[in-house]
């Protein structure tokens, strides 16, 4: 049974990450492609623990904590240059 | 197995929000209206889902995979709306997108 729901939900988490992509390679200004970044990495991190249930290994889903707090720290470094012209003090 | 079901459900409410979130980020026409529906598709569609993820992990055994979906998921929770303001802040100060109605800058600027 499960294995067949996370065959579905590879393909619907897969599509949203393709529209996610088309939006980061065509926004038309820098905020849009920062904002797609962020959805794309959350996404893959949900996918690589998705991968990481049906391959009972749990090796696989150390990568996911690292795409979520990436995500969180590209908003934040983007905002802070975007605004003050420069990353520190 | 009450358990995996519980996560199925999760899984599934997250996988329709995560749909309506990327068709909104793909069609709306304004950074603004992008900005909400990635949040909503960020918030209803991460946050549920790593949940779900949680639940079945913790019927097959793998307490890894639980403790890191857990954390993850607390951490979408908490810094979703923190990065989505900082980015609306960013391009409402830096001018990159203009907003219709700013209500903030007065009749001077108009």
């Amino acid at each position: 049974m499960i294995e067949t729901a996370i065959y579905v939900l590879f393909a619907i988490y897969g599509l949203s990450g393709v529209l996610y992509f088309i939006r980061l390679i065509k926004g038309p200004t820098i905020v849009d492609s920062i904002l797609a970044a962020d959805c794309v990495s959350l996404d893959v991190a949900l996918i690589a623990l998705l991968l990481s249930i049906y391959y009972k290994n749990s090796f696989l889903a150390v990568g996911a904590l690292f795409l979520v707090l990436w995500a969180f720290i590209l908003d934040v470094f983007a905002a802070k240059y975007l605004t003050r012209g420069e990353v520190g003090t | 197995m009450i358990l995996t079901v519980i996560g199925l459900i999760l899984l599934a409410i997250g996988a329709v929000c995560d749909l309506l979130g990327a068709i909104g980020i793909h069609r709306f026409n304004t950074f603004y209206l992008r900005l909400h529906a990635a949040t909503v598709g960020t918030v209803g569609g991460k946050f549920y889902p790593l949940l779900g993820v949680a639940f079945i992990a913790a019927e097959q055994g793998l307490w890894p995979v639980v403790g890191i979906s857990v954390l993850a998921a607390l951490l979408v929770l908490v810094t979703t709306p923190v990065g989505s303001h900082a980015l609306a802040y960013a391009a409402s100060k830096a001018r990159i997108v203009e907003m219709e109605l700013d209500e903030f800058r007065g009749e001077e600027d108009v």
